[in-house]
């Protein structure tokens, strides 16, 4: 499988020394939904952001669709979308208007754009709300706004950052759908939680950190049969309580 | 640089702006309508207590009046004062303001004048009472009046010419143009309001684009985009400068239009300045257009500056709320200097003083109103303010890239 994302050492010190990222390895293929697991504080978000370009790294490499990510951030940029944990969107602006400024920041035509809104909220079941104000939208909205943001540009590369947190059952599920169709699109997909039930339902392989070490790489199942458990979960605690 | 990046930003950070009620209220509402209003109210009130101190009557009690008839029936003569009987201590009931001034006129006032004495009358005021002023300046006159007349008739008794009494007086006259004039009072305000627009205007839009899209989580996925750093500060600073700019046009606009076209208050202001020994005559609005446009070029650099500034500030903040309390002491330090050298009349400026960024305007302004334009002066304020405006937004830039300032959050 060619590697999509390829991280390699990655390390991040903040202030004196402290490691939030310590040596971390792994790549991500195209058509595969690759777990980013761990606890809170656990690193996670620090490796997204390094992946995302938009946080310096002390040492390593990170390779995009063959493409430095410090070299050519902006074009890095170009093919990642990124869902975050925190929901945020302009509130004086409707779901449509905020579409179309992140759509002309990724440097998308005006056709391609509309074409792609309208095809974004078909998907999303956003027709109904789609031209009033994002301010009134319901979390559930607000999240699948936050989703057709992040894919606006029709990224090669899709990281999930908690994307389910603090939602109720029908919303998670939208994410969930999402994510598999991202998948079978050929996408490659980073999901990064700490609910191993989402995880394991959606996972090929995941890398669980803690600490910002390297604690287990492998597929779900490999794990499984390594830790002689019978889910992700406890895996996930077994590795953590000896990592 | 990707331009297109950078009008996208802008253009959507003025479009939000327009939509956020409390932005549209600092940045038109206020400008518009409410200085203008706070101005013209002031100079209003002014005039009204002026002329209602005319209109007023004022109290006055005489002791022996009938010693000094003729002195009396002048006091009395000037308008406006009327003559009260007081019983009583007349010392008691100027300090309980029964009446405003008293006199005290000595009984043996018609002998002291007819043998050539000096008659001494005893003025009775009160410094707290705004009144008891103006009585004794009815009464200083009058006084001075009669004694011209009686030294006059005992000159004239003597044969000598009364015209000896008047050794030297001055005549007043102000050497200023109405236009010097104008432009001086223009000046005490003109300055200052761009200096408080220049950071008051924009400052919403400052912390909407930088606090406010932290708090609202949207910062992040800003930065995600392709767009450069540099290229989303620029959109965000070109905003903020855009409000800022706007705001001082309508304010300043406002204002103009409103002294020159709303009310009569040029009396009003006349009455005050006169005061102060100037010419007296209705004042002149105009603004001659090489001023305008300095005033307006000047301005441009100033609100970059300050745009820059307040943006640096704001993206430090992580909320809204906390923004403005880091504005708003900066807000003080950069204001009060300037207004206190805007209201020193007698500061002279070196050249040097030109070279401080913000003084330079206030000093420059004060200058072209009255229709001074020093080329040195105009070229070092504008050297010191493209060289602020360029460091501001550098350090603006930077700070937009400091990780710890991002996500503090």
């Amino acid at each position: 499988m060619e590697p999509i994302i390829t991280v390699k050492n990655l390390v991040k010190e903040y202030g004196e020394g402290a490691r939030a990222v310590d040596d971390v390895s792994f790549e991500v293929g195209a058509g595969e939904i690759f777990g980013l697991l761990g606890p809170n504080g656990a690193g996670k978000t620090t490796i997204i952001r390094a992946i995302s370009t938009i946080l310096s790294f002390t040492s390593g490499k990170i390779e995009v669709l063959g493409m430095d990510n410090q070299e050519k951030a902006g074009e890095v940029r170009a093919n990642i979308g990124i869902l975050t944990t925190d929901i945020g969107a302009y509130e004086r602006f409707s779901g449509r208007e905020n579409l179309r400024y992140f759509g002309e920041l990724y440097g998308m035509e005006k056709k391609d754009l509309d074409e792609r809104i309208e095809e974004l909220s078909r998907l999303l079941d956003m027709e109904a709300f789609i031209d009033k104000r994002a301010g009134k939208y319901s979390t559930g909205m607000k999240q699948r706004l936050a989703i057709a943001r992040s894919v606006i540009h029709n990224p090669r590369v899709i990281i999930f950052d908690e994307p389910t947190s603090g939602l109720d059952v029908l919303a998670s599920q939208t994410v969930r759908n999402f994510m598999q169709r991202s998948k079978e699109e050929g996408r490659a997909v980073i999901f990064s939680t700490h609910q191993m039930y989402d995880a394991e339902k959606l996972c090929d392989r995941v890398i669980i950190i803690h600490k910002g070490k390297t604690v287990a790489y492998d597929s779900v199942e490999n794990l499984k049969i390594k830790t002689g458990t019978g889910d992700l979960e406890d895996v996930f605690l077994q590795l953590v309580a000896t990592g | 640089m990707n331009l297109r990046n950078v009008i996208t930003i802008w253009k959507k950070e003025i479009k939000d702006t327009i939509r956020d009620r409390r932005t549209l209220f600092s940045m038109v509402i206020i400008p518009i309508l409410l200085m203008p209003v706070i101005m013209i109210g002031m100079f209003k009130l002014i005039e009204s207590q002026t002329e209602s101190q005319k209109e007023k009557a004022v109290k006055i009690a005489i002791a022996n009046e009938d010693a000094a008839p003729q002195i009396a029936a002048a006091i009395t003569q000037q308008g406006k004062v009327e003559v009260v009987k007081v019983d009583g201590d007349l010392q008691t009931a100027v300090a309980e303001e029964e009446v405003d001034a008293a006199i005290i006129i000595p009984a043996d006032f018609q002998e002291l004048v007819v043998s050539q004495k000096n008659a001494e009358l005893e003025l009775i005021s009160k410094s707290t009472n705004l009144n008891s002023a103006n009585v004794s300046a009815v009464v200083s006159v009058v006084i001075s009046n009669y004694n011209k007349q009686l030294l006059g008739k005992r000159f004239g008794a003597q044969g000598i010419n009364p015209e000896i009494l008047s050794g030297v007086t001055v005549v007043n006259r102000d050497a200023a143009t109405a236009k010097e004039t104008s432009g001086y009072l223009l000046g005490l305000l003109i300055p200052l309001f761009i200096v408080i627009y220049s950071i008051a205007g924009g400052q919403y839009t400052a912390i909407d684009v930088s606090a406010g899209e932290k708090e609202r989580k949207t910062l992040e996925a800003l930065f995600l985009t392709p767009a450069k750093r540099i290229e989303i500060v620029l959109g965000k600073f070109l905003a903020v400068s855009t409000v800022s700019l706007t705001s001082i046009v309508l304010a300043i606009s406002s204002l103009y239009i409103s002294f020159t076209y709303i009310g009569d208050i040029g009396g009003s202001m006349s009455a005050g300045m006169g005061a102060t020994g100037m010419d007296t005559s209705p004042f002149n609005f105009s603004v001659e257009p090489q001023a305008a446009i300095l005033l307006f070029g000047v301005s441009i650099f100033l609100v970059l500056m300050f745009s820059a500034a307040i943006l640096s500030i704001s993206i430090y903040a992580k909320s809204f709320k906390e923004a403005e309390s880091y504005i708003s002491p900066a807000y003080m330090v950069v204001v009060l200097p300037i207004a206190l050298i805007n209201s020193m009349p007698t500061f002279e400026p070196a050249l040097w003083h030109y070279a401080i960024p913000a003084v330079n305007a206030v000093l420059l302004f004060k200058e072209v109103l009255i229709g001074t334009y020093d080329m040195g002066h105009i070229l070092m304020t504008f050297a010191s303010l493209i060289i602020a405006s360029i460091f501001a937004i550098l350090i603006a830039t930077k700070i937009y890239s400091k990780e710890s300032v991002l996500f503090s959050s």
